[in-house]
């Protein structure tokens, strides 16, 4: 039988869509953690970056430590969570958490500095102060490439997520890990081709939230520097 | 030996006797993450440069290279590497470089695309009417003013690379993976955090050097 | 324009990949041949490929290692393809695996490893002959769960299984003297299957935090009874001969190899493997140390 075909069965035998190894579950799981890890690692990364662009504070630092973020492995870092903290759900989301937060925090900065000087002044000399001319002007320019920067720490999670699997985690990385194992090819290939439209679905379902929440005026503005920001592969 | 929270009194997190006892095995793993990496990057480059001079050109090469090394790069490398096991062999070097060259030539691509989109019309029509032939246009005014991206491309690559060449372990390869899967197996910290700090090292320090290497190639450019 | 320091960098990129890939081709001097020992992911069979190995290294030949590629779902086919040379393996699983699941292993192990050569005849490969030593699959619960359900024997847990969590490896739900082993001779029906590792670090800690009840151990583990596991007897026979046996292509396999394989094989005993695996997984010595060791108490070096 052709690769295809077995694929094609193997999508379409019931079975695989019940229980606790079924299609449905897992994209469940993976989505579970992934979604935890950005959101945690949003709530630290963000906040951060926002205050350092919007202060011009530790640039270095923050434009860095993306790139000392991208040279840790994710095998690693998996590993090593799992051995401090054993199995489940928590070291997973450790991890994952850990390789959100840098690339947040320097898109973030970016972000902010990017804002041109020149609306700043004008909006200190309008009169607003400095926790309201962050939030109401700085912030809403700073949008797009703050979304760029989710969404890129986004994909990155939802293709590190696979790697739980080497840890007894969940999500989508089991069918690679299982089948590698059985040598059940057809449930491997299913188990990649479910990665890579889950991480498919984060870029198009976080672009269309930015779309949602830009203007599109500052959308067209913003055009070329939106494609600065690179994606990268970690796992 | 389970992984837990309290005092591991046998197993610190670096054993520095082992460590010292291992030189030789860890850099052996060294070795074969360098050798792993510059073969990735080097072919990456190699089929990036020319396909990407000749898809900025082209508008169908630009979407369809663009698309199909776009849809690879989403795949999980760990799906790629087991299922490259029965056609190109466990433990092989094909199985480990036909996907990281593959991501690389994703990165490297983009990267020459929108370098050679960025080199100004008017630095053009100039070559054009100094006498410039296509090829030598190309490759004496648009590359060199494109090297800024392709280089950043290449520093992503690298250290993506390195990072990706640990997960390898699982096909009998690994470079510095191979610690950390002895550390797993066998629940032993010391590969493991010493894989862990040598691999991230090794990522920075070849970043460095590319940047490094970058200010020799364009010193009238300034960095971005 | 500068472009000399970017044709510079070029040319040391290109010539550092091929210093390194040609460093990696090893040279041999006068040796007997090249032989490439297979070993699976788990610490007894890097013991076991180290001794084979070693043995076959002082005997003048040129050994090549290639460790922890996986389960056996692996290294056969990178047996048969050529790839590696030979493994260390376990009679009666071996028979099970390459007869395609068919039910003839028994605990006569000079029986199984004939069967088993008969399999192995048609793809040019061979099983040596078997030693004393064996480990076998073996399913432990914690002494609470013993105590709880009242479990000496695995056919105690017929009545509870669909109560209790099975781990084990990944291929543990197709290995006939895994999952579908225990359906079929002892009718166990697990509440589900949790697939961590070979008896390793991720099945001790899923023993630890509660997440299986039964998981799969090898018998030649060391230190069960300080995890506080019970193994459940397995009064069926189940399991079966499952000694360590060399399987070898048979084009590799000279008179000579073969005897210097099958003393090692005839000197080793489950004890002592069960001490070398401790060795390696409690005192975190390496294989090859400890395989050198056991060599050097049996007098192969100078002896």
């Amino acid at each position: 039988m052709s690769v295809l075909a077995s694929v094609w069965q193997w999508f379409a035998d019931p079975s695989h869509w019940q229980g606790e190894n079924g299609v449905p579950t897992r994209i469940v799981e993976h989505v579970q953690l992934s979604a935890e890890s950005v959101l945690i690692g949003a709530v630290i990364a963000l906040p951060l970056g926002i205050a350092l662009g919007h202060y011009g504070r530790f640039g270095n630092l923050a434009i860095n430590i993306s790139n000392v973020g991208r040279s840790v492995p994710s095998f690693a870092i998996l590993v090593v969570a799992f051995q401090i903290f054993g199995l489940g759900d928590l070291p997973v989301i450790l991890a994952l958490t850990a390789l959100a937060i840098p690339p947040m925090v320097t898109n973030s900065y970016v972000a902010l500095r990017e804002v041109d000087p020149d609306v700043r002044d004008a909006a200190r000399g309008m009169g607003y102060r400095e926790l309201a001319q962050l939030f109401r002007v700085e912030l809403p320019l700073a949008v797009p490439l703050l979304m760029a920067g989710i969404r890129t720490s986004a994909v990155q999670v939802v293709a590190t997520a696979t790697l739980a699997a080497l840890i007894a985690g969940g999500g989508l990385g089991r069918y690679i890990i299982d089948g590698f194992g059985q040598q059940n090819y057809p449930m491997m290939i299913s188990g990649a081709i479910l990665v890579a439209l889950l991480a498919l679905a984060t870029e198009v379902s976080l672009s269309a939230v930015e779309r949602l929440l830009v203007p599109r005026g500052i959308r067209l503005l913003m055009a070329p520097k939106m494609r600065r920001a690179t994606s990268f592969k970690v796992a | 030996m389970t992984g837990g929270l309290f005092l591991d009194v046998v197993d610190p997190w670096i054993n520095w006797d082992w460590l010292g006892a291992h030189i030789s095995y860890v850099l052996g793993a060294f070795g074969q993450h360098l050798e792993l990496t510059l073969i990735a990057v080097t072919l990456g480059l190699l089929i990036a440069l020319p396909l990407g001079i000749a898809a900025q050109r082209t508008r169908w090469l630009r979407v369809t290279a663009l698309g199909v090394f776009g849809t690879f790069y989403t795949i999980p490398s760990l799906a790629l590497f087991a299922l490259l096991v029965p056609y190109t062999g466990i433990d092989t070097v094909q199985t480990a470089e036909i996907p990281l060259v593959g991501y690389n030539v994703l990165i490297l691509l983009r990267n020459v695309v929108v370098g050679l989109d960025a080199v100004p019309r008017d630095v053009l029509d100039a070559a054009d009417g100094m006498g410039y032939r296509p090829f030598a246009r190309t490759l004496r005014v648009e590359l060199p003013l494109a090297l800024p991206a392709i280089f950043a491309g290449l520093r992503v690559a690298t250290v993506s690379t390195i990072g990706i060449i640990t997960i390898t372990a699982v096909i009998g390869l690994g470079g510095f993976g191979q610690l950390i899967n002895q550390g797993l197996q066998e629940s032993f910290h010391s590969p493991l955090v010493v894989a862990t700090i040598l691999s991230i090292t090794f990522a920075l320090v070849a970043d460095l050097l590319l940047f490094a290497g970058q200010r020799l190639a364009l010193p009238w450019a300034r960095q971005a | 324009m500068n472009r000399r320091p970017i044709w510079l960098i070029t040319v040391l990129a290109a010539a550092a990949t091929l210093a390194a890939a040609c460093g990696s081709s090893g040279g041999g001097s006068a040796s007997k041949g090249t032989i490439t020992i297979g070993g699976f992911d788990f610490a007894e069979s890097s013991v076991l490929s180290q001794l084979y190995g070693q043995a076959l290294a002082r005997d003048g030949y040129t050994v090549n290692y290639k460790l922890r590629l996986g389960n056996r779902e692996v290294v056969a086919p990178a047996l048969k393809a050529g790839q590696i040379d030979m493994y260390a393996g376990y009679s009666a699983t071996e028979l099970e695996y390459y007869n395609g699941k068919l039910g003839e292993a028994s605990s006569d192990v000079t029986a199984t490893t004939a069967k088993l050569n008969l399999r192995l005849q048609p793809l040019q490969l061979e099983a040596l002959t078997p030693s004393a030593a064996v480990d076998q699959n073996a399913f432990a619960v914690p002494k609470a769960i013993a105590q709880k359900y009242n479990l000496t024997k695995l056919s105690d847990l017929a009545a509870v299984g669909s109560q209790l969590v099975l781990g084990g490896p990944a291929e543990c739900p197709t290995r006939p003297f895994c999952q579908p082993g225990l359906e079929k001779t002892y009718g166990i029906h697990f509440k589900s299957f949790k697939a961590l590792d070979a008896d390793g670090p991720l099945t001790r800690a899923a023993f630890a935090n509660g997440s299986i009840q039964v998981g799969l151990v090898f018998t030649t583990d060391s230190d069960l009874g300080k995890l506080g596991l019970v193994v459940l007897q397995d009064d069926k026979h189940l399991e079966n001969a499952d000694n360590v046996v060399p399987i070898i292509r048979t084009k590799v396999a000279t008179d000579e190899v073969k005897t210097v394989l099958n003393r090692i094989s005839a000197n080793l005993t489950t004890e002592e493997l069960i001490t070398m695996n401790g060795q390696v997984e409690l005192l975190h010595q390496d294989p090859d140390a400890v395989a050198r060791a056991f060599l050097q108490q049996h007098k192969y070096f100078g002896g």
